[in-house]
């Protein structure tokens, strides 16, 4: 295996494969390139990726059957790239395990990052399960259940800490609304997104330079939200 | 039952009937010679004949034909036993008393058939009257109605009340594909587990439009049954006649449709163009080599692809919210949020093109949550601010507030120091390619304010502008309820320190 991690381009489109595997092999990365969703679940198996970045519109099978399958048995982190921009489409395919969703037409910065912090999650999880988790000026010590900013102790209730326990151990994934809900508040809350909104705009407060452009608790409109460990990327 | 049954059971009735009404006949012409045979002496033959002719005249009147010539013939009976010598025998002695009792008896037949036919044509003129009364007030009801709905719960209440059937069905399905319409009389009708009596098609040239059942307390007779059958062909040429006209209002809708779309297809293509000439003219003075890898103008040029290829993106965006809008799939899916969230979220991804303008947003913490479909609030905010942007010099502030203004409605107000428009264009700004500039002063597909009116709209708010010193303000209101649900308090918790 080399040292250069792994990116399967999964995509319909001739001129997007010929044009991210210019740009990602220019950053270091290996690319391989599928144009159907059976040869991009050949290859995966084949050769392991470490990032996946998926169309949904393929020829022969469903995108989101793509997602599925393949979260069946990788944990790769899986970047949907799409046209469909409804939030149904977002949810859905977070739902079948996508980690990320980027709109075409996108920014080849905004690709680029996203592909940073899958690898950065993607390690994380591979790794051993971080107890302290440093992002920025923040430290969130999870076992201590102690959130510090600038070193300074910060004051959050039990449900604000569950909150942003979860998310920063999530570090890097959207999470759409009902993920977050049914996991820190229960499955029976799936639908108070009116809970979600008003502990995250507190937690914002509390933890965020500026609350009106949070760094790392980032909206994902529509979908849900996101944990940025490092907003340098 | 089928046809034959029921005429065969139409005809005994019929039969029992005149039998009865001749055994009335008898009676009447038996009162009448009662007194005569008593009162025998005083009486001269002939008067005893004039007098029998009465009962004969009234059965003939009241009774009808056949019990009118029975009466006659009862008449002519009883005055040959009771009176012509010998009498009690229906033998006669003298010619002379044979030719009166033969004259009787063609006066009394005649008189009976004369005025039985009277009678008979009378009531049929009447009935005709009746069903023609019955089938003008159905034709001038249903010329009146615009809808199928209308005709055929008038269809409904003026067959049950002419016809007084147990119940009825008016079933209506113009359209083979379509769900049956089902309209019933009377009033709370269990559907009956036999089938109808009686099914007439609401037939045109046209083909079936749906069809009438009936289920009927007793035999209808034919003259109700042309009267029925008429009716159905007035209710399907009115459904007929509702069904074009619904046609020919959407043939006009459609060609006004195509026309907005021709012009659309010509300002959009204008739009359209604009950007991508820019992208072709910038990408192939690159790819010629002419220009130089470290010039400012290559910068120049890669800014310019890459400003108007989201240009570009935003229009087919808008043209795309601008469709859903009017097929009418643009539901939004209101979730409650908070508005300042999404107004920051708009304005932080804006940020590049707010370079040259500030911002302010001044929305209290304590504004309520505000139940709407972030993505749809996020696109009014981007085309307010990229309106404003647009107009508004540079230097300038564009100004977001809101407050609460009834206790379920929000008010949300929009400030920039853009130029002011006159008053009779004010409400105009939010049409369809409305612009009060010229189009090639200002870009834009002229959709922006009328993807935020179709936006509000569908929220159940309104928006509207007004102008102000030195500007202009929008203002657009959103309901608090959601579902008819108030804002939802959230359980209070402390910090506690961990």
């Amino acid at each position: 295996m080399s040292t250069q991690p792994h990116i399967l381009v999964v995509d319909d489109e001739p001129q997007i494969l010929r044009a991210l595997r210019a740009i990602l092999t220019e950053k270091n990365f290996t690319v391989t390139t599928a144009s159907r969703g059976e040869e991009a679940l050949t290859l995966a198996a084949a050769n392991p990726p470490d990032v996946i970045i998926l169309d949904l519109g393929l020829p022969d099978i469903d995108g989101y059957e793509v997602c599925a399958q393949l979260r069946a048995w990788t944990q790769a982190p899986i970047i949907v790239l799409s046209v469909r921009d409804s939030e149904r489409d977002k949810v859905r395919a977070l739902d079948k395990g996508a980690d990320d969703y980027l709109t075409k037409p996108f920014g080849i910065e905004e690709l680029l990052a996203r592909v940073r912090v899958a690898l950065k999650h993607s390690v994380r999880l591979h790794g051993s399960k971080e107890v302290v988790i440093s992002a920025g000026k923040l430290v969130i010590d999870l076992a201590r259940h102690v959130v510090t900013r600038d070193g300074l102790d910060v004051k959050l209730t039990a449900t604000e800490f569950k909150l942003l326990a979860y998310m920063a151990s999530n570090a890097g994934r959207v999470l759409t609304h009902q993920t977050i809900l049914s996991n820190v508040w229960g499955p029976a809350e799936v639908d108070q997104v009116e809970y979600l909104r008003v502990y995250m705009r507190q937690l914002r407060k509390k933890l965020e330079d500026n609350p009106r452009e949070p760094k790392h608790l980032i909206t994902e409109p529509a979908v849900g939200y996101r944990f940025i460990i490092d907003p340098g990327f | 039952m089928n046809l034959r049954e029921r005429y065969r059971i139409l005809y005994w009735r019929y039969l029992a009937r005149v039998a009865a009404r001749s055994v009335l006949a008898v009676l009447l012409v038996a009162v009448m010679a009662t007194p005569m045979i008593l009162l025998e002496g005083s009486l001269t033959y002939s008067t005893v004949a004039l007098l029998f002719l009465v009962p004969v005249g009234m059965a003939a009147i009241l009774l009808g034909l056949a019990p009118g010539i029975i009466g006659a013939i009862t008449a002519f009976l009883a005055l040959n036993y009771f009176f012509t010598q010998p009498r009690f025998t229906l033998t006669v002695a003298r010619t002379q008393d044979l030719l009166a009792l033969a004259v009787f008896l063609v006066v009394a037949v005649s008189i009976s058939q004369l005025v039985g036919r009277t009678q008979a044509s009378l009531d049929e003129a009447r009935s005709r009257e009746r069903d023609v009364i019955h089938l003008y007030e159905l034709m001038s009801t249903l010329a009146g109605h615009r809808n199928q709905d209308a005709v055929a719960r008038t269809a409904t209440s003026r067959i049950h009340d002419v016809f007084r059937p147990t119940a009825l069905e008016v079933v209506i399905q113009p359209d083979s594909r379509a769900k049956p319409q089902v309209f019933r009389a009377p009033e709370g009708f269990k559907i009956v587990d036999q089938p109808p009596d009686e099914v007439i098609a609401l037939m045109t040239p046209r083909g079936l439009l749906g069809e009438l059942h009936l289920w009927h307390s007793r035999i209808q007779t034919p003259a109700e049954e042309r009267l029925l059958n008429t009716f159905a062909s007035q209710i399907a040429l009115a459904l007929e006649r509702v069904i074009l006209a619904q046609a020919e209002t959407r043939a006009k809708v459609l060609e006004e449709s195509d026309q907005l779309k021709s012009a659309l297809l010509s300002s959009v293509s204008h739009e359209l163009r604009t950007p991508l000439a820019t992208i072709k003219a910038a990408a192939t003075s690159l790819r010629s080599g002419n220009v130089s890898w470290n010039s400012a103008a290559r910068v120049e040029l890669i800014v310019a692809i890459d400003e108007e290829s989201d240009h570009l993106n935003r229009l087919v965006g808008n043209l795309l919210d601008m469709s859903r809008i009017e097929s009418g799939a643009m539901k939004p899916q209101r979730q409650w949020n908070i508005l300042a969230d999404i107004l920051e979220g708009t304005i932080s991804r804006m940020r590049h093109a707010i370079e040259h303008h500030r911002i302010e947003v001044d929305i209290s913490d304590d504004l309520p949550l505000t139940p709407v479909d972030h993505m749809q609030i996020d696109q009014v905010f981007t085309n307010l601010i990229s309106n404003a942007l647009k107009y508004a010099p540079p230097g300038t502030t564009v100004r977001f507030s809101a407050r609460v203004q009834e206790p379920d409605l929000l008010l949300v107000e929009e400030y920039n120091e853009g130029p002011q428009i006159p008053e009779e264009h004010l409400d105009r700004i939010f049409d369809k390619f409305y612009r009060v500039t010229a189009a090639d002063r200002v870009s834009g597909t002229g959709l922006g304010l009328s993807i935020c009116k179709g936006i509000i709209e569908a929220h159940g708010g309104r928006i509207w502008a007004v102008n102000k010193p030195n500007g202009l303000s929008f203002f657009f209101t959103l309901p608090l309820t959601l579902d008819g649900r108030h804002v939802p308090l959230l359980p209070a918790e402390t910090e506690t320190a961990e």
